[in-house]
């Protein structure tokens, strides 16, 4: 299988601490990648280097073989790699359907401005995560934290991605909607979308990725199934301690 | 949809009638709203929509009167060139502001924009005086028009075609990706957008609509000075007509316009010189406190109101 996302020798350092040193892995077309490791491992530091929302210090990037360091974050967007944050960022002004539609805006200005107000995509976009009609018309205050994770989750699949990078994705719902939103990722991951997942959750993880990468210290430390990394000495003492 | 065009005729309907029943005074006061509400307008589709809080506005309706007063003065260029090439110079300056927003966000960019009408009033004061007219500044420029009923009908058709451009060009996916870019930036570009781009047309089009003002309001007066247009008490007008109309609403900034106007006007046989300007701070707080969002908001809420009992009384068919 040809390589979606391809990160070598990423390496981000803040002041005098390494949050991420040297860490190469890659993602493969259609798979899902678990990428884990204990608090302040570098996960999200890796994610926002992804994105660009952080440049990193020394490394290279490629994206379906093409070299993106100097894209910008909407770039790379167009491209096909969106995000979800670890703690929802919605546009607190809008409802549902006004934030789904941001991410499903053209960039051009003319097109944006003559966008069909009427448009059907982002209600359609919303019920696919599980929305109902009347929350489609709800704003961020009044939703529950996993109905604002569904809402991170559809805004960047409104951007059609063919990579989607989701940071702890499971963290604060509750058992029934960590079932609701596995099922949901199952599902995506049927149709052929790539993920990569940041999770603690490990039990909620192990049936929904393909193989797994572990950070410590922002370095790599395993990479291979989920039953392989979690019998490796290094990721036990990682999580448990020596 | 529908309703509203059919509440901005309404609007301009009534005020192409007021020169009927008003006096020449009361006209003039409103030619200084309507210069006042396009102002306001301007940075509202700058600072109300993006959230990048524009201080230095005068900077802005400064170059643009400056321009024209200058090319008509020295150069002796006809209005119907000097008033465009103004408009395009004020776009010019409009970048300058664009530049620090790349880099700078919150109270910074406020600062360097306030920073930019400093510097400008400072320059327009000392270098070449010969040009600029110094302290005193230009005057007996060319009038567009003459007389308080052409100079209302120019100054109220200028704003209402601004008005309702920015209000069609803020109700479409334009305004909501401006807004959004004011609640979050950053997921702006995750969304897949040019925040950079965004900002600069929104730059662009305020300095647009700041030219077009600074540039009919210096023809208006026949005069202009750096006192008069760099002014701190200036530069506040805007911003509370702005804000106590209602910011991101391109509405808002209208009511406040007139509505401070008009304050200043009435206060002004009864409270001398700037205790005035104590009072309207205070009925600007008291505003303020009471309508947060402005007076858009309580004028839409009584709308809505109405709306419901309209469509109560229609549903059971009592209407009176």
């Amino acid at each position: 299988m040809a390589k979606l996302l391809d990160v070598q020798s990423f390496t981000k350092k803040f002041g005098g601490l390494f949050a991420v040193y040297d860490l190469s892995f890659h993602v493969d077309e259609g798979e899902s990648l678990g990428l884990i490791g204990p608090n302040g491992s570098g996960k999200t530091t890796t994610f926002n280097m992804i994105m660009r929302e952080l440049k990193q210090d020394e490394g290279e990037i490629y994206f379906e073989g093409k070299e993106i360091s100097r894209y910008s974050t909407h770039e790379r967007v167009k491209m096909g790699i969106s995000r979800t944050y670890q703690i929802p960022r919605p546009f607190r002004e809008m409802s549902v359907t006004k934030n789904i539609r941001v991410g499903i805006m053209p960039d051009e200005i003319i097109r944006i401005i003559s966008m069909n107000s009427q448009s059907d995509t982002e209600r359609e976009i919303g019920k696919s995560v599980g929305f109902k009609e009347h929350a489609l018309a709800m704003y961020p205050r009044e939703l529950s934290m996993g109905d604002l994770r569904r809402l991170e989750l559809a805004r960047a699949l409104a951007t059609n991605p063919k990579l989607l990078l989701l940071d702890e994705v499971f963290a604060g719902l509750t058992v029934r909607e960590i079932s609701e939103l596995s099922e949901l990722l199952k599902k995506k991951r049927k149709e052929g979308l790539t993920f990569i997942i940041v999770s603690h959750d490990l039990k909620t993880l192990a049936p929904l990725v393909d193989r797994v990468v572990v950070v410590n210290f922002g370095q790599l430390i395993a990479d291979g199934s989920f039953e392989d990394v979690i019998a490796n000495k290094k990721v036990k003492e990682a999580y448990l301690g020596k | 949809m529908k309703k509203t065009l059919l509440l901005w005729a309404i609007f301009a309907g009534l005020m192409c009638l007021l020169p009927l029943f008003a006096s020449s005074g009361t006209l003039r006061v409103f030619i200084f709203a309507n210069f006042l509400a396009i102002f306001a307008m301007s940075w509202d589709i700058l600072s109300g929509y993006t959230g990048y809080i524009s201080f230095g506005h005068p900077f802005l309706i400064g170059i643009a009167g400056y321009t024209t007063a200058m090319l008509t003065r020295h150069l002796g260029t006809p209005l119907f060139l000097s008033m465009p090439l103004a408009v395009l110079v004020t776009m010019a300056g409009g970048t300058l502001f664009f530049f620090p927003a790349l880099r700078t966000r919150g109270t910074y960019f406020a600062l360097v924009t306030l920073a930019f009408m400093e510097v400008t009033y400072g320059l327009m004061q000392v270098v070449k005086p010969s040009l600029t007219g110094g302290t005193r500044g230009l005057s007996g420029l060319p009038l567009l028009v003459t007389g308080a009923i052409p100079n209302y009908y120019l100054s109220f058709f200028v704003m209402f075609l601004i008005a309702l451009g920015l209000w069609a060009l803020t109700r479409s996916g334009l305004g909501t990706a401006l807004s959004a870019i004011r609640m979050d930036e950053d997921a702006v570009k995750s969304a897949g957008l040019s925040t950079s781009k965004l900002k600069l047309f929104a730059f662009m089009l305020s300095a647009l609509v700041a030219g077009i003002g600074g540039a009919l309001y210096t023809h208006y007066l026949g005069s202009i000075s750096p006192r008069g247009m760099f002014d701190i008490n200036f530069l506040f007008t805007i911003l509370i007509a702005a804000l106590i109309g209602g910011e991101q609403s391109i509405v808002g900034p209208i009511l406040g316009a007139y509505f401070l106007t008009f304050l200043l006007e009435y206060l002004r046989p009864y409270i001398p010189g700037a205790w005035r300007f104590l009072l309207y701070g205070v009925i600007a707080l008291v505003v303020y406190y009471y309508a947060p969002k402005g007076l858009y908001s309580i004028f839409q809420a009584g709308a809505n109101r109405f709306g419901k009992k309209t469509r109560r009384n229609g549903q059971y068919g009592q209407t009176t």
